[in-house]
């Protein structure tokens, strides 16, 4: 049977697949306030007495201590870069580039937080990263509605 | 093995946990454990994890659950396969020499995942997943090839079904739900032949951590109070394609009872106040009791097994937190005469390809 | 009770975008084979099994670790997977040296296996990995999340990227002596910076490549590796560290770690040191490979496991002190920049630098390495494993 085409087909062929899978997060005790804050304009940290550490994201329990977080503090709308980085690359299901990505710390609270800054000029990278560096200050600035998402905010140079 | 349980809690069950993350949950077990073994997270000097990427709904699920576990700058390992396995590598870490005192901490939340859809994932994408395996699937395979072998029957395994379930009723640990009655279970539906829904112990919601300490860490802190030493661990692993003897041989549970038995210095299961065996289906409960000399004994599963909670990812540990009972005379209805040794099982995989047994002895 | 133990076979497969011809399981066996053959072992002389493999969504079989035990002799003994993300091949490799100096074992398989090319979604599957409601909708993902790192670590230490382009040349040339790496040639600095930009400061050829294959190692207590070994690499000393996943927590005045210093391996290498007796690793150890896939993280990490002072490798890096004739050999294998299996990829570092020991590198071979590192790093930088293996015992 003189098939070598096929056969050949056969020993480099691919069999597709996809898997949609669709999950069910309990949003818990603590992101649901921190959401609801978003829609009120207030961005809402959970502080640990015992380490004197306040946290966003927020968090139920504070790693280091260990123990429950016993506050909610509202965060100042100003901070500092902590880090930085202009995407020019388009990844799959991302956003199309350029966009500016960077951790946040902001006035009050120990820990950076993630989001995008907007609204300045990303046309040559050079300038552009020099812009965000590391301990540049930004402000949040926030959409028309919010809605109790991450993305209520962003942050724009102060 | 010189290496001893300190302290232990798990999860409340039920069959959703709401209102918590999945973080949350295992944070409050995780804390709660260290209390019960009154020491510090300070004190730890490593975490084992034992997790399920696709069971929790999230890629490398330890990054998120590496903290709320208590690893925070600790030496962290994960497995993947089950909580049980997690138990081997935790005792062998300390078994080494290298670790003193450590926390393994499991956990089983598939009321956020689509928990069939995962076992279905489970198969090779060539010969098998076209037609379609999940976990019942598997199971409805074994226990066929339990009945063509002559070990089971579907009688048989209503009746057994409904017995675990009488005892699951009333084991304060689990869920405490009503017992159906064994014609309930035999009028249920099928779900794959001859796997009648009656037959299979619902997936539920749980968590467990475990304190392990070494002999030497509990020499230098006389003030510690052991619950149990893990005398003996067992694991094994079968192949993963089915076939009549891989379902009907039960090859990789009776390597690891075996190897179990043989580390503990223990004879045969009559030398266990309890066995608690991880028992998906009533079928399966058959199966391991008339493996181990143990059919229709009392002592097997005296909790109900998987019928009281099933947190499937570590319900093997949840075994072994009944077995520690047992051996310290605290299992309440459930309990036995009270012994020296009990062991637990879990196991993984398609139709328990994987198996793993821990002798726990009373100290 | 510790028990010597020692690597005395390695086995890989050829490293590439995609092996149309063979299937996952198909690459494990083959990376078995050629490792028991190195060690001049069969498969019943095999005790135990740990299974390296990180997130299966790319390849798209959940616990493919499972199918894989029909094709690397693994049914009928203990097995378990673990998984650390990037850090796993490393966990993999403790996980081993685990079975054996606890007792349980007396010699064990490491073997793992990826294809991470096999779905065009990788980088959309590396964002998931993030946390869902507060990170997730930031296109965060593994080459944001460690330019980031990058962009802080150049400020707060002064890299150029020109500095971290030279790496890139380095590994590739490096890589043109390894038969199995994905990535090797001539590259120049100046290919490098007008390559595609990325994320700031990187440019594609900055970055790993996605890479698919199968590596296998054997480990054996004292006694076995005598016996099959003329010079086993024994392992000196193993160190293993977590962090936080929310990496916002490990910049600035209150992090315990500072991220852009890859300050967990201060604390993950401390350990592994002491048990190795590693004073002064620039002297005391001839090759490290580094899990970089990376251009710029070799500076930060040779810095926090003490082959330099903060701020000063990327100067020893220009005047050729981490070359192949260096004073440490850096990747010689031309490291994670030029082949990155992800689930693999930590224990293809520990195979590397065993073979250099074991006097098997081949083109690779640096001249008498006493003592070699391997590193793994995984999840958001997050999890941390090194290892140090010499040619004697302890």
């Amino acid at each position: 049977m003189a098939t070598s085409t096929a056969d050949q087909d056969q020993n480099t062929g691919v069999i597709p697949g996809e898997w949609h899978v669709r999950y069910n997060y309990s949003v818990g005790k603590v992101a649901g306030k921190y959401f609801d804050g978003l829609k009120a304009r207030k961005i809402l940290a959970t502080r640990c007495n015992k380490s004197g550490l306040t946290y966003l994201p927020p968090r139920a329990y504070c790693e280091r201590s260990f123990a429950e977080c016993d506050e909610w503090v509202e965060a100042g709308q100003e901070g500092v870069i902590e880090a930085a980085t202009i995407v020019s690359a388009q990844f799959e299901n991302l956003p199309k580039p350029p966009y500016c990505i960077a951790y946040v710390r902001l006035d009050g609270v120990s820990t950076a937080m993630v989001n995008f800054i907007k609204e300045f000029d990303m046309g040559d990278l050079q300038t552009a990263s020099s812009r965000v560096k590391p301990g540049v200050r930004v402000k949040v600035k926030w959409i028309d509605k919010p809605e109790g998402k991450a993305t209520d905010f962003y942050y724009v140079l102060a | 093995m010189d290496v001893y349980v300190i302290g232990y809690a798990s999860h409340p069950p039920a069959e959703k946990v709401l209102g918590k993350r999945l973080e949350e949950m295992v944070y409050d077990t995780s804390a709660q454990a260290l209390r019960a073994a009154a020491i510090e997270r300070s004190d730890l000097d490593h975490i084992t994890i034992a997790a399920c990427d696709e069971l929790d709904g999230r890629s490398i699920s330890n990054m998120l659950m590496v903290a709320p576990a208590g690893g925070y700058l600790k030496d962290e390992l994960r497995v993947t396969d089950s909580a049980m396995v997690g138990l081997h590598l935790a005792a062998m870490r300390i078994a080494s020499g290298r670790y003193h005192l450590g926390l393994l901490a499991s956990w089983n939340k598939s009321s956020t995942a689509p928990f069939e859809d995962v076992m279905r994932m489970r198969c090779e994408p060539f010969f098998t997943r076209p037609i379609g395996l999940n976990a019942t699937i598997a199971d409805a395979l074994f226990a066929q090839a339990q009945c063509a072998a002559g070990a089971a029957s579907e009688s048989k395994a209503t009746a057994q079904s409904a017995s675990l379930q009488r005892a699951a009723a009333s084991n304060p640990r689990g869920l405490k739900r009503k017992a159906a009655t064994a014609d309930a279970i035999a009028s249920s539906s099928y779900l794959a032949t001859p796997l009648r829904e009656g037959h299979c112990a619902p997936v539920t919601d749980g968590a467990v951590s475990v304190v392990l300490a070494s002999g030497d860490w509990l020499n230098r802190h006389p003030e510690a109070k052991p619950l149990v030493r893990i005398a003996g661990i067992g694991a094994a692993i079968d192949q993963y394609y089915l076939g009549r003897d891989r379902l009907a041989g039960l090859a990789s549970f009776k390597q690891a009872w075996n190897g179990a038995l043989r580390q503990a210095n223990v004879r045969s299961a009559h030398g266990f106040g309890a066995v608690e065996a991880d028992c998906q289906t009533s079928y399966q409960a058959l199966a391991y009791s008339a493996a181990i000399g143990l059919d229709g004994s009392p002592t097997f599963c005296p909790s109900g097994s998987a019928f009281a909670q099933n947190p499937y990812f570590c319900t093997g540990l949840i075994n072994l937190i009944e077995a520690i009972e047992q051996v310290r005379g605290a299992a309440g209805p459930a309990q036995q005469s009270q012994t020296n040794f009990a062991a637990a099982h879990g196991q993984h995989g398609f139709a328990q390809q994987g198996n793993v047994v821990a002798v726990v002895e009373r100290v | 009770m510790n028990k010597n133990v020692a690597v005395i076979g390695t086995g890989e497969t050829v490293f590439r975008s995609h092996h149309p011809d063979k299937t996952y399981v198909d690459l494990a066996q083959e990376a078995v084979a050629a490792a028991l053959r190195d060690a001049n072992m069969e498969p019943q002389e095999i005790d135990a099994v740990v299974f390296s493999m990180a997130p299966t969504e790319f390849m798209g079989v959940n616990d493919a670790d499972k199918w894989a035990v029909d094709y690397t002799w693994a049914a009928g003994k203990p097995f378990m997977r673990i998984h650390t993300g990037g850090a796993t091949g490393g966990s993999a490799f403790h996980g081993g040296w685990l079975n054996i100096a606890s007792g349980q074992a007396r010699t064990c398989l490491v073997v793992g296996a990826d294809r991470v090319a096999e779905t065009p979604d990788a980088q959309h599957i590396l964002n998931l990995i993030w946390d869902r409601f507060y990170e997730h909708d930031f296109a965060l993902n593994t080459v944001t999340m460690i330019a980031l790192m990058t962009q802080r670590y150049m400020a707060m230490r002064g890299l150029s990227e020109e500095q971290a382009a030279r790496v890139v040349v380095r590994s590739r040339r490096n890589a043109m002596n390894n038969p199995y790496a994905h990535l090797k040639g001539q590259i120049t600095v100046e290919e490098v910076m007008n390559s595609r930009p990325v994320s700031t400061p990187y440019k594609l050829f900055d970055i790993c490549p996605r890479s698919s294959g199968a590596c296998a190692v054997v480990l054996a207590c004292e006694e076995v590796a005598r016996k099959k070994c003329a010079q086993p690499a024994f392992v000196h000393g193993i160190g293993g560290i977590a962090n936080t996943v929310f990496i916002g927590d490990r910049m600035g005045p209150h992090t315990d770690a500072e991220i852009g210093d890859f300050a967990e391996f201060v604390l993950a290498g401390r350990e592994c040191y002491r048990q190795a007796k590693i004073t002064n690793p620039r002297k005391q150890i001839k090759v490290a490979e580094l899990y970089d896939p990376f251009s710029g993280m070799q500076f930060p990490k040779l810095e926090s496991l003490g082959f330099c002072k903060p701020g000063e490798a990327a100067k020893l890096s220009d005047d050729g002190a981490f070359d192949m004739n260096g004073e440490v050999a850096v990747n010689p294998s031309g490291g994670t920049l030029c082949t990155n299996p992800i689930g693999v990829t930590g224990l293809v570092r520990h195979a590397d630098a065993a073979k250099q020991i074991m006097g098997r590198a081949g083109a690779m071979q640096v001249s008498n390495v006493q003592r070699a590192l391997a590193t793994a790093v995984g999840g958001s930088a997050q999890f941390w494993a090194v290892t140090v293996l010499g040619a004697d015992v302890m």
